[in-house]
Formats: structure tokens, sequence, C-alpha cells
């Protein structure tokens, strides 16, 4: 094997592995389990090991792992639960759900809980926006949907979670309405 | 000039720098002039700054970063792009020689989508591999393994011991076998490694449950030969006295080492008229 392609392959190695982190945390923001993310994270590897000479430049190596990534999760979704809809876009928390679970925490802890109740497709744009910085190109790439799939659902996690964090008195409940 | 509702429509790609050209000019020269519109940018930017600093950002665990170490490093060499053209010729070579020492009688090619069988053997390889697939029984004798299967497996395998004579170098080594579901019933997954580490398994079912088919056909004797690549394996699958078989490699591991398998006892290589010495896999 000549020098180039043994320096070119563990240069592929050590890209890989400096992704870790994020796919971990991606990887549990599907799962929502430890155990089960590091399971996704061992497969995803296995599966770039195996088709890198598919693999992408250098550049979008890491997003061709979330692609990876996700697409093992959702194949193992759909291997368990073959009946459970694709994903939660449309069953949006009332704003009381979210709001009745926020108590008097911190702004930053307010916050992560609000996070923490939105669907899953929600979650999953803020984490790979705002954690995993991707563009909405390569967010429409890792959860294969359009990329105004991608902004729409931005902006409407955005709303949710100013609502939910509105101070409460602000809004009154229902049953609190003045008629 | 952008309206406030056009503006608060690109609100988000905005603070998210995904406003480019014109739109991006045009939405500054809106916010420049319109108070309201300007005020709610304020939030926006605020609101992505609180989610960058409230979404967690865990690390891996040291174990996982320990075993995803080891796997990158440990795994057998890749057919990356750089050195696809040569794996390319490396397996027309391959097959080549498979096509002159066992005198193998090709049909015409026809491709196809990789067979379940094929599949389910990647499949297997790959988990194994990545320690996902732990063997069950672990022992380099043929004859221990294939007790273990009996009565495991819905099908009676005999996996082949040969002796090595004096002189004679044995090709492979056993390491041991597990079960596997293979559409819903138990096959048998058999793990080697050749003399050079590298890795190669056998998944055997019976031809009820699958049957081998796709890929380029080769003909030798009675039996068909399909062999295809698979998430970047080569796989060939066979069938043969009611049972169904599948050799998952590396890609760079030649094919004709692949027959050493099965094929690599001095009797055997006696038998077949031509067989020649498969030469150590060179650099790929």
């Amino acid at each position: 094997m000549g020098a180039d392609v043994e320096r070119s392959e563990r240069e592929f190695r050590q890209a890989a592995l400096s992704c870790l982190d994020g796919l971990y945390r991606f990887a549990l923001t599907l799962a929502r389990d430890r155990v089960v993310a590091e399971d996704l994270v061992q497969e995803t590897y296995a599966r770039a090991l195996a088709a890198r000479h598919k693999a992408a430049p250098d550049e979008k190596l890491r997003s061709w792992l979330f692609v990876i990534l996700h697409n093992v999760w959702r194949n193992e979704r759909r291997r368990q639960r073959p009946l459970a809809p694709p994903d939660e876009v449309d069953r949006l928390p009332a704003r009381e759900d979210v709001a009745a679970a926020l108590d008097r925490r911190t702004a930053g802890e307010r916050l992560q809980q609000a996070i923490d109740g939105l669907p899953a497709p929600f979650r999953q744009v803020l984490a790979l926006r705002y954690v995993e910085e991707l563009s909405y190109k390569e967010i429409a790439d890792v959860l294969d949907c359009p990329a105004g799939t991608v902004m729409s659902r931005l902006a409407r996690a955005r709303v949710m979670l100013r609502e939910a964090l509105r101070p409460l008195t602000l809004v009154p409940r229902p049953r609190e309405v003045v008629r | 000039m952008t309206s406030c509702e056009v503006f608060r429509r690109l609100l988000g790609a905005a603070v998210d720098g995904e406003l480019q050209g014109d739109d991006a000019t045009a939405f500054d020269a809106h916010a420049a002039g319109c108070i309201a519109c300007r005020r709610l940018l304020e939030e926006e930017r605020a609101l992505a700054r609180e989610l960058e600093r409230a979404l967690p950002r865990p690390q891996a665990p040291a174990g996982l970063r320990e075993r995803m170490t080891a796997l990158l490093e440990e795994a057998p060499l890749p057919p990356r792009a750089a050195r696809a053209r040569t794996w390319w010729a490396a397996a027309a070579a391959a097959v080549v020689l498979l096509a002159v020492a066992l005198q193998l009688a090709r049909s015409p090619a026809r491709s196809g989508p990789p067979s379940g069988l094929a599949t389910a053997a990647a499949d297997a390889h790959l988990r194994f591999l990545s320690g996902q697939l732990p063997l069950e029984v672990g022992s380099s004798s043929g004859e221990e393994v294939t007790r273990w299967f009996q009565g495991r497996v819905p099908f009676h395998l005999t996996l082949p011991d040969y002796p090595v004579g004096p002189g004679e170098r044995k090709f492979y080594r056993l390491l041991g076998g597990r079960l596997v579901n293979v559409g819903g019933d138990y096959g048998a997954f058999v793990a080697y490694r050749l003399d050079d580490e590298r890795p190669i398994s056998l998944l055997v079912t019976s031809v009820g449950q699958q049957r081998p088919s796709g890929g380029e056909v080769t003909s030798f004797g009675n039996l068909t030969f399909h062999q295809q690549s698979v998430n970047g394996l080569k796989v060939i699958t066979w069938s043969d006295n009611g049972l169904s078989y599948a050799l998952a490699s590396d890609l760079t591991v030649q094919g004709a080492r692949s027959c050493m398998v099965c094929h690599g006892s001095p009797e055997e290589r006696r038998r077949i008229e031509g067989f020649t010495e498969p030469t150590p896999p060179g650099p790929i």
C-alpha cells in the first residue's frame, strides 16, 4: 500500500473519530437512551468503515456520518415498531402542556425543559443547528427532508419555545378567561 | 423593499446565517428602516444565543471512545476510492484466477440486486467485526464447532477440518461460530481468519430459508456461484445439497483465497486439476 493511501486512511480514521462526541449527542437526541445511543454510534462507525470507499470528502465527512447514523436509527425503529408514525411532527403539545412542565427554575433550565418537551423532529433540528452547527442543507441531507422543511421546523420550534417561556401570568389559562 | 411579512418569514434563516445575496441585502435594508422588525430580530438573536447555551452538549463516554478508537484502528484495510480501481483490477484478476484454476465455465454474466442471503451475510460479517455478534462457540476445531451447531440449526452442517501435512501451510484458522437470525429462522455464522489476519465469514442456511441469487453468476460443475458487492464487502453465495452458503470477506481478500476455506486441503488441490497455489495477497 502506498504511503499516500496509508496517510489518507489514517486521516480518514482520525477525522471520523473526531466526530464521536457529535454523533453520540445526536444519537442521544434521537434515542434518549444512553445504551441505545452507544449502539447507534457503534453501528454508524461499522457501516462507515465498510462503506468508506464511498465516504464524502473530508469537509463533508461529518454530515455523512450523521446521515449514516440517522439511517441506522430510522431502520432500527422501522424494524422494531413498523406501525409507529415516523415523526410526531403533527402532534404538537399544547402550550399549557409545555408550560405546565416548567416550574420556577432558572431561565436556562426552563429552556432545557421546554426543549425536552418538544416533539422529536423539532428537537432534532434544534440540536443539529445549534449544537452541531450544521447548515440547513446538511440538516436536510441528514434528516432526508427538503431544506424548506428544516427551515419551517426551526421556525415552529422557536415559536413553541418562545410561547412556552413567556411568563405564565401573561397568558390566562382557558378557565381563567373572564367572559 | 421587503415587507414586514416577508421579513418575518426570513427571520430565522437570517439569524442562522442562511440568507445570502439579494435576500440578505433586502432583509438588512428592512431591518434598518423598521423598528418593530428590528426588535423582533434582536429577540430572535437572543433566543438563538440562549438555545446555543441551553442545549445539552454531553461528551461520548470514555468506554465508547475506547471501543470506537479500537474499532477504527483495528478495522481491516479498506477499498477506499483512491484504490477502488486497484481493487477492481485485483477482483478481476481473482475471478480470472478462479476461472483458470478451477476451470470454471462462466455462464453469461447477469447482475441483479443483492439477495437476502448476501445481505444477511454482509450484515452479520460487519456486526461480528464491530463486536456486536460475539461468537457463542470459540474453537479452531471444525469438528467441535460442527458438534455445537447440531440441534441448534434446522439443518445438518459439517465444517471441513483438513489436516495439514509436513511442510504444508494452513491458509486460515477457524475462530468459532454462533447462531444468527436469517429471515426469522436460525442460520449458522462461522468466523475465520486468513493467515494474514484478514477476517472472512461463512453464513449457512437451509435452501428453504434462503436461496442464492443476483450478482455475477459463475458456474463450476453442478454449482452456481453468485458474486456480489454488499456494503463494501465481497459476498459469494451458492447452494449445495440443500444448504445455502454465503462467504463474506473484506474486498481485498482474493477470491481464490476465499475458496481455500473449504478447498485448501492437499487432496482437494490435487483433485481439482490445474489448481494453482494462490499468491499471498499483494499490496492492494
